[in-house]
């Protein structure tokens, strides 16, 4: 069964009316665009694939790399982005990312428990022997 | 701030983390009155992009309020509400003088394969999301546009992104008039595009995807026809006999990299990672469009390849078009269109959540839950 279209049914039919056509305009900068554009200032270390000639001037600085996963994005980095190595290491870091955050928040109650363990054990030992 | 943050597939939650600032001087602070989960956070989220790292703040379709701003701001003002594209876009850049700012060289040092774009990993430039309570928004008096008065907040929220990349989805379509088009995905992008190719003249319209609830929804929503593909033997040869034997004028990918439909093509891509998702929906795309027809794709697809039937597609003189959205060069139109009763955004929105509540939302979402359509966070 055909449905009898929604309001406004072709009210862009002329081409001239969509905002997308056609997909490139003749060149000229968008309102707002300020050019030159100063470049950003970070100490955050942030990785630029070897594709690219220069850093861009604006980047993002969240979840900077590190620990082992950050070496192995450092690696990863190495490799331009149309071979498959470059984006099966950072599938690789990334699962490597997510077990250094469990261990490190395991650690954060795991030695607590591991010294009252250890104390504990010590302790029973030393009452034991006497 | 409180935020959500990522910690690894299929797990989320809402953590402290420290408020953003302004670290360029063409950057705003906005506080973030509606973040919506979109199904591309999903691919975030299942753990398919690469460089999603750990503490990563998801969300690229928001809306907020100036509360900070960069020293070379001159078009916004403190307390402008804006709704903001996905796309980092500079504006003056090669891609974005000729309109194509899903392309900008100026925002992602990490990849060539896209511009920055909000919360969806470092592939895309590492800048955190608006799942928050604040965001960074660099080159903020060219992507950001204002929410006039007497509209909500809610109304505009979509021009960020589905929207746009629904109507871009139906534009690359290339419809004329009067042709048949069938949306895979009656998702929030199906079902944009859907009302789009409506918009664009379509002579007949069908939606095509097996949640019995989403397909419902498209039939009320966009005044299509639908079609459930598990209830039919070969959605292929349905969809070939439906339209005269040759198939539909044009097919778009509303799905992207984690559809249903082939169970080879989702233990190659989702469980065995040897291709990068599962490309049935492309697939079908090519096989069922008719022939000199045109394939558009806005379905979200990933590095470092797919197995698909490019030799289908060039022996039956295909046009296929693809892109992520140049959402800025929408805005002015669809907001036009939002003004004008021909588009209502906020009828697609189901479900509305609290910033903490953000876990639950995802999972609702995910998981297809109580009739989930569109999911909006509430930050504060």
């Amino acid at each position: 069964m055909q449905h009898t279209p929604i309001p406004g049914a072709a009210a862009d039919l002329d081409f001239a009316s969509r905002p997308g056509v056609p997909m490139e305009h003749s060149p000229q900068p968008l309102p707002g665009a300020r050019v030159p554009i100063l470049p950003q200032r970070s100490d955050v270390l942030v990785f630029k694939h070897v594709g690219r000639a220069r850093f861009p001037p604006v980047f993002g600085t969240a979840q900077p790399p590190r620990g082992l996963s950050g070496l192995l994005r450092k690696q990863a980095y190495r490799f331009p982005d149309h071979l498959a190595r470059h984006w099966l290491t950072l599938m690789f870091a990334d699962r490597v990312d997510v077990w250094e955050h469990r261990l490190r928040g395991g650690l954060s109650w795991g030695l607590p428990v591991l010294g009252v363990l250890s104390l504990s054990a010590w302790g029973l030992r030393k009452l034991t022997t006497r | 701030m409180r935020a959500l943050t990522y910690q690894g597939p299929f797990r989320v939650r809402v953590e402290d983390k420290p408020d953003p600032i302004i670290e360029h001087p063409q950057d705003v602070i906005l506080r973030v009155t509606r973040s919506a989960i979109c199904g591309s956070d999903l691919h975030l989220l299942h753990g398919m992009v690469p460089d999603t790292r750990v503490g990563h703040t998801f969300g690229h379709e928001f809306t907020g309020e100036v509360v900070e701003l960069g020293s070379e701001v001159t078009q916004l003002r403190k307390g402008d509400r804006v709704v903001v594209p996905f796309n980092i876009s500079c504006g003056g850049c090669f891609y974005c003088q000729r309109g194509l700012t899903a392309l900008c060289e100026n925002s992602n040092p990490e990849s060539d394969i896209a511009c920055g774009v909000y919360g969806y990993s470092h592939t895309t430039g590492g800048y955190d999301g608006a799942q928050a309570e604040y965001v960074r928004v660099p080159f903020a008096d060219v992507g950001p546009m204002k929410i006039p008065d007497g509209m909500d907040d809610e109304e505009a929220l979509f021009l960020g992104d589905i929207l746009p990349t629904g109507y871009m989805g139906a534009e690359m379509g290339e419809i004329k008039g009067g042709e048949s088009v069938v949306v895979f995905g009656a998702g929030p992008v199906g079902l944009f595009a859907m009302r789009s190719a409506w918009l664009m003249g379509a002579r007949r319209v069908v939606a095509v995807d097996c949640v019995k609830y989403r397909l419902d929804f498209a039939e009320r929503y966009a005044k299509v026809e639908t079609l459930d593909f598990r209830e039919v033997d070969d959605v292929v040869l349905f969809l070939k006999d439906l339209f005269d034997g040759r198939g539909p004028d044009v097919c778009i990918d509303a799905v992207g990299m984690e559809a249903s439909g082939s169970r080879a093509q989702r233990m190659l891509g989702l469980g065995l990672k040897l291709q990068a998702g599962a490309p049935t929906v492309l697939t079908w795309c090519i096989e069922a469009v008719r022939k000199g027809g045109n394939v558009s794709i806005v379905g979200v697809y990933g590095p470092p390849w797919n197995l698909m039937p490019i030799g289908t597609a060039m022996n039956k003189g295909l046009t296929l078009r693809m892109n992520q959205c140049n959402v800025r060069r929408y805005m002015p139109h669809l907001m036009g269109h939002i003004r004008d009763g021909l588009i209502d955004t906020k009828g697609i929105i189901t479900h509305r959540f609290p910033l903490e509540q953000a876990t639950e939302a995802y999972h609702l979402f995910a998981n297809k839950q109580d009739g989930c359509v569109k999911c909006v966070l509430t930050p504060q």
